[in-house]
């Protein structure tokens, strides 16, 4: 599903050059739920952008369910991310002040679906989070968790391969963002690819691989390894 | 890329825009609504002064032309004949019964006056009028229609006979309120009975647009076979004619010329003119009337387009952050720049909307205090809406591109 071989990146501060990926390799199957984890720095949200196709790589290849990424145009990139990738932030992101259908169905206008598909479409995925009822509300009108809900329906509504949740749970409170975990584990049980980052251990415990960046390097770990560790989480 | 469910959402996101900005939005909306009214009040205007000043040239025959020997000439000590007006009666009955030399020309009569005008007296007052010979086809030529009374005849013409036909402030100035048909006044050793009365002519426009002095309600016309015996001659001095058309006047003019030149074997040149020269001065006094206004109105759209500009920057970098939001999802260069676009042109379109109200009210208000009858054009107002959409996305353009070339991992990060 996702493949990046060699993978590079560096960022340029006037004269000084920061390298924040150096020569990724890593491979994450259709169906796995993976957590990226490290420290604030170490490069993680720079490889979440380029696996969200955010961003591109300086060099390396990245080949995202057999196509290849890492030529493509800013067009192209909007395109994959639009039908391949589903976005859940961990601010929620929603558009401020429209309903939540309105929200939610974002991702449908710019893929050019009827309006009469996209509302069905809209409320089908709002029904899957639970929160049917409340698709004429704003964001303003409804709790963090309730917020993000509305966010995981709106990544789901294009029926993508890829989720990619950047800290989901980081605004909300525990008990809510177990809530949120577990319905990401539902999606993942019926088949979706889900890449999260996070700096939570309890959050990294719903993930089935998990991914260490420090550095700018990868390294494929288990939970327990982590738990020892004292700089997470900075 | 481009879609219809695009259009709702960008006209919400137009109006949060504007509620988020309230004084700029109203300030801007506000000069594009002036603009748009200026430029609607102002087209209806002219359009309606145009109509004003075409109907006052028409009632003074719009196909008119006039044929008089060239005055320079006649004061030219060079030349061989140095008197006379280069038209006799003898010129006028050839072209009025000529079948062959003018086919432009639908009718002709002969023009005779004084040089200097010569006071009519009633009751031992004198007047100084505009006092002209014409001929029985006068009245038609020029448009001229009968308050009361009759026209000249042919007998008239042939006997001399001393009557006279009025324009009403000649008539006020002579007789006062009384009826002046069949009272008379003397010129000359004559006495003249009046035998018919003029409508009154509308010439305020006229009056503005040519500055001409000439007071066509102040005309005493009498045969021009009488002002000839007076002065002696058989000279006509203006010929005035009424062309098929205006289009066919120019034709007329030449085949007048032409005719005169050839009977008098090139002894004198001849001088036309036709309304031309009115509805030129007429045009150019509606196209300065329309570029004040429009300097005017291109002053407001200006200042107008610059404050949606202004909101348009500023609610780009406030939504930095959506733009991010929409780029991960998916919108493309495209949909930004469209959305962004659209708001803009949203915002000017209410400020035309606006505008098209106030210039309607002010055609109105306009017609009402000047004492016109003047009418919003329609025409116009298509146009004015236009304007503002154009400068709506004028005005969005800068600001557009900005949003939609913003790199979607740094507008994500925005605060």
């Amino acid at each position: 599903m996702i493949l990046l071989q060699d993978v590079s990146k560096t960022y340029y501060l006037g004269e000084a050059s920061v390298p924040v990926l150096k020569h990724v390799t890593l491979q994450i199957k259709q169906g796995e739920f993976v957590a990226i984890m490290g420290p604030s720095g170490s490069g993680k949200s720079t490889l979440m952008n380029i696996i969200g196709c955010l961003d591109v790589a300086d060099s390396g290849r990245y080949l995202l369910a057999g196509t290849a990424i890492e030529h493509m145009t800013e067009s192209q990139l909007a395109t994959i991310r639009n039908r391949y990738i589903g976005f859940v932030f961990q601010s929620f992101n929603l558009i401020p002040r429209v309903s939540a259908l309105r929200n939610v169905e974002l991702p449908m206008i710019y893929a050019g679906i009827d309006p009469e598909v996209r509302r069905h479409r809209a409320l089908t995925a709002l029904q899957i989070v639970g929160l049917r009822d409340r698709a004429e509300h704003t964001g303003a009108r409804m709790s963090g968790g309730q917020q993000q809900r509305v966010a995981i329906a709106r990544a789901l509504v294009n029926n993508p391969q890829v989720i990619i949740a950047d800290e989901p749970t980081g605004a909300l409170d525990s008990h809510t963002g177990q809530e949120i975990m577990k319905l990401f584990q539902q999606l993942n049980t019926n088949g979706k690819t889900i890449v999260m980052v996070t700096h939570e251990n309890e959050i990294a415990a719903f993930a089935q691989r998990i991914l260490f960046v420090r550095d700018g390097m990868v390294t494929e770990t288990r939970l327990e390894h982590i738990t020892g560790k004292s700089n997470i989480g900075a | 890329m481009l879609n219809t469910g695009i259009y709702k959402d960008v006209f919400e996101q137009a109006l949060y825009s504007l509620s988020d900005n309230k004084l700029r939005s109203i300030l801007s909306i506000l000069g594009i609504a002036v603009g748009i009214g200026a430029v609607m009040a102002v087209g209806s205007v002219t359009e309606g002064v145009r109509d004003y000043v075409y109907q006052e040239l028409e009632s003074y025959g719009i196909r008119t032309i006039w044929i008089f020997r060239d005055p320079e000439e006649i004061k030219n000590p060079n030349r061989a004949v140095r008197q006379g007006s280069g038209i006799s009666t003898e010129d006028y009955e050839f072209l009025r019964s000529s079948k062959t030399c003018c086919p432009a020309v639908r009718r002709v009569t002969p023009q005779v006056y004084w040089a200097e005008q010569k006071p009519v007296r009633v009751n031992g007052v004198n007047y100084l009028l505009n006092l002209e010979g014409v001929g029985v086809e006068y009245l038609t030529i020029n448009n001229d229609q009968l308050e009361q009374g009759r026209n000249l005849t042919n007998n008239d013409i042939e006997r001399r006979n001393p009557v006279a036909i009025l324009g009403p402030t000649a008539a006020e100035e002579l007789y006062g309120k009384t009826g002046p048909m069949g009272k008379s006044f003397r010129y000359f050793d004559q006495k003249y009975t009046v035998i018919g009365v003029l409508k009154r002519k509308s010439r305020q426009i006229i009056e503005q647009v040519n500055a001409d002095t000439y007071d066509t309600n102040k005309r005493i016309l009498i045969p021009y076979t009488n002002l000839q015996a007076i002065l002696g001659s058989k000279d006509i001095h203006t010929l005035l004619g009424e062309a098929e058309s205006l289009e066919a006047s120019v034709d007329a003019m030449d085949q007048v010329r032409t005719a005169l030149e050839r009977r008098y074997s090139g002894r004198f040149t001849y001088k036309t003119e036709n309304m031309q020269k009115w509805i030129d001065n007429a045009e150019n006094y509606i196209n300065k009337l329309r570029l004040t206004g429009l300097s005017f109105a291109a002053l407001a759209l200006f200042v107008g387009g610059m404050g949606i500009m202004n909101i348009m920057s500023t609610s780009v970098i406030e939504r930095t952050r959506e733009i991010g939001i929409r780029k991960a999802l998916g919108a493309q260069y495209e949909d930004i720049r469209f959305q962004f676009l659209m708001e803009a042109t949203a915002v000017s379109t209410i400020g035309g909307v606006i505008g098209l109200v106030l210039g309607i009210f002010a055609t109105y208000v306009i017609g009402f205090s000047t004492g016109y009858d003047f009418r919003p054009s329609w025409m116009i107002g298509i146009i004015a809406i236009s304007v503002s959409a154009i400068v709506g996305m004028m005005s969005g353009f800068f600001p557009s591109r900005h949003a939609a070339r913003m790199n979607p991992v740094d507008a994500l990060r925005h605060e």
